[in-house]
């Protein structure tokens, strides 16, 4: 996902003139010539600095373009399609998922769920895949549950320990 | 200081703290070797284990796994061409070149042996430097902490890889999320937007994983599988070594010595040490013409110098609180939850403990040697565990530790945003090591500044009074300068050549 450096600095741009305002806005403490209110202020005005900068090409060309070492042997190219980029999503879109029915389904079927449909995504065959899907689970209950004492959700399955 | 000493071996020969020792060894070996998994990764996700640790079985947990996941990177790199942390990167190319002229256990006994030396005399850096240093840290008030934390950002911005300005934009983004909550000198609700859950502000850790794992993750969908591994008996791993270290051993120190150095800096870390000692072998070889064909000397003098700025990079972290690297970044967490907060104090107050560290960096680098060997042994075993298999676990290890830290569901939100943060800027060339700075320093910065403000009455003179915080000053705004110089002169000199071209 690379975004012209245009549009990254203006996007830079706003954030900091948003910090500097909302910093601004800060009830002072009495009394006091500085409180809560300089430092957001004095950060946003300096990120709004390097947004403008960003955005007219400051500094471009200290960038190193990343050279991309082929694999020796060839692994096949990654398909591209238009969806294609959205997989990269897939992580913390998970990890909002175990937030929100974590409590409810309990650890185990939770992760299961995670493990399952990670590694699919990163093409492991029903073979590979649904064992890691039972047994990774388990393993990680055990570790942090019981030897780390966190408090995970029991839900609906709850381990025999 | 024997009865330290003694005292500090007390601390280090407890069975709790040899197991969590030997175990964080294995997994840092084996996470460090797996292409995409970096060092820094695998000490953030240890840190929910640590919780549960005493102090200095905590410290010897990280200590063990960023040192050995340093060297194991260097297995990948030499026997695949894909370095397995960045800290590799920089000879991968040269390895494998060697193990294609059938010199592959030559590269990796260099790597283990040279990584092991480094490791030993970074260590040696931190018992030599620190002491005195904190002598003189003493003294600093908060004009001198303000100053040298705005030092250590704007080193971090100086060496990174990339666009300085974006850099420094990187940097401010973490200042401005360590913005958030309610710690702050008024003690009012900054940014929290209403959730309470903001009141007490982003925590460092999940946002580390979140940048460090979470976005590996992602890119890791994006991007095809590395290829296996071909099976492959190794001779001797360490034959050849000791006449390496005698052939070049002026090659060896000053790798050691980069390597200190760029530790000790704020922000830059092994990858960098590893970068610029590579570098500078090249350009000071009397042989640089064979560089790139295989030739050991470069991977001397980086292998050395990597594991060399672990050590140090602990120095300004134990001393300041300011992290050397993102690796010491992840250890100031961990300190300060173990009531060893960084500070000059730390060497008078609590020196038994600060000598069971140095104890524990050297134990560590001893046991590399062994262990190493085993490892790359091993390697074509480990290597073929497919990342469908690695990623799945590491995303439940995720949400599980990010929850761990503080019981709190929010906790798996913010790795999941920075997650999402950490992979759109470094897609977009933003570094994102600069912006974990910011968020660690953070509050520290703004402390020292509003302190030093009040206590000046507003006024800017007295940043510049006292001589140390005028010479870390004159250092700080420097490193700002520089690139705005360096640019300048870049932009004038074409202009220079092309006005000069036509009047010929």
């Amino acid at each position: 996902m690379r975004l012209p450096d245009r549009v990254t600095g203006l996007f830079l741009v706003g954030l900091g003139a948003a910090a500097a305002y909302g910093g601004w806005k800060l009830p002072p403490v009495p009394g006091q010539p500085v409180g809560p209110n300089v430092f957001p202020l004095v950060i946003g005005i300096g990120l709004a600095l390097c947004g403008l900068a960003i955005a007219f090409g400051i500094g471009h060309s200290f960038e190193e373009e990343e050279e991309i070492v082929p694999f020796e042997g060839g692994a096949a190219p990654a398909p591209q399609g238009k969806l294609y980029g959205l997989r990269a999503l897939l992580p913390p879109a998970l990890l909002l998922f175990y937030v929100v029915v974590a409590e409810r389904v309990g650890f185990i079927l939770t992760a299961a769920i995670i493990v399952y449909v990670t590694a699919t995504a990163l093409g492991a065959r029903w073979k590979l895949a649904l064992p890691l899907t039972i047994g990774a689970p388990i393993v990680i209950h055990l570790i942090f549950s019981k030897l780390l004492r966190v408090p995970l959700p029991i839900g609906l399955l709850p381990m025999p320990w | 200081m024997l009865d330290t000493l003694i005292q500090a071996f007390g601390l280090i020969t407890t069975w709790e703290v040899i197991v969590a020792m030997l175990a964080a060894s294995v997994y840092g070996l084996v996470i460090g070797s797996l292409p995409g998994l970096s060092a820094t990764m695998a000490t953030a996700l240890l840190v929910p284990v640590t919780f549960y640790l005493s102090p200095i079985a905590a410290i010897a947990t990280i200590v063990a796994a960023s040192s050995m996941a340093i060297f194991s990177g260097d297995i990948p790199g030499a026997l695949l061409r894909i370095p397995g942390t960045p800290a590799s990167a920089a000879y991968a190319d040269e390895a494998y070149a060697m193990t294609r002229k059938g010199e592959a256990e030559l590269a990796l006994g260099a790597g283990v042996w040279f990584s092991a030396v480094g490791g030993i005399a970074g260590t040696l850096s931190l018992m030599i430097l620190a002491p005195p240093l904190a002598e003189i840290a003493l003294s600093f008030s908060t004009f001198e902490y303000f100053w040298l934390a705005l030092l250590g950002l704007m080193c971090a911005t100086l060496v990174a890889r990339s666009s300085p300005v974006k850099a420094i934009a990187g940097m401010f983004i973490g200042l401005l999320v360590s913005c958030i909550g309610i710690e702050n000198p008024g003690g009012v609700p900054r940014f929290t937007a209403g959730l309470t859950d903001l009141l007490g502000g982003i925590e460092p850790i999940p946002a580390l994983v979140g940048v460090f794992a979470v976005a590996q993750v992602m890119r890791a969908m994006l991007t095809p599988e590395p290829p296996p591994i071909p099976r492959r008996k190794f001779g001797s791993i360490l034959a050849g070594q000791w006449t390496l270290t005698k052939k070049y051993n002026w090659q060896m120190w000053r790798g050691n010595i980069i390597g200190i150095i760029i530790g000790v800096l704020p922000g830059a870390g092994a990858d960098m040490a590893a970068w610029v000692s590579y570098a500078m072998s090249k350009r000071f070889s009397k042989q640089p013409e064979k560089f790139g064909t295989g030739h050991v000397e470069g991977l001397v003098e980086a292998g050395a110098s990597n594991n060399a700025s672990v050590a140090s990079g602990w120095v300004p972290s134990l001393l300041f609180g300011i992290p050397g690297d993102t690796i010491a970044a992840i250890a100031i967490g961990v300190l300060y939850m173990k009531g060893l907060n960084p500070g000059p104090t730390l060497f008078t107050e609590k020196a038994s403990s600060m000598y069971a560290i140095y104890l524990l960096f050297i134990i560590a680098n001893i046991m590399m040697i062994p262990l190493g060997i085993v490892m790359i042994r091993l390697a074509s075993y480990v290597l073929r565990a497919p990342r469908s298999t690695v990623m799945p676990v590491i995303m439940v290890c995720c949400a599980v530790g990010s929850f761990a830290i503080g019981n709190n569901l929010f906790g798996v939100v913010t790795v999941a945003a920075f997650g999402v943060i950490g992979y759109v800027m470094e897609a977009n060339g933003y570094p994102v090591a600069a912006m974990v700075l910011g968020i660690v320093m953070g509050t520290m910065v703004e402390q020292a500044f509003v302190t030093s403000l009040i206590k000046s009455d507003g006024s800017i003179l007295p940043f510049f009074d006292r001589p140390i915080s005028a010479i870390l000053a004159t250092m700080a705004i420097g490193a700002f300068v520089w690139p705005v110089l360096v640019w300048l002169w870049r932009r004038l000199k074409p202009a220079a050549t092309a006005a000069a071209t036509p009047s010929r």
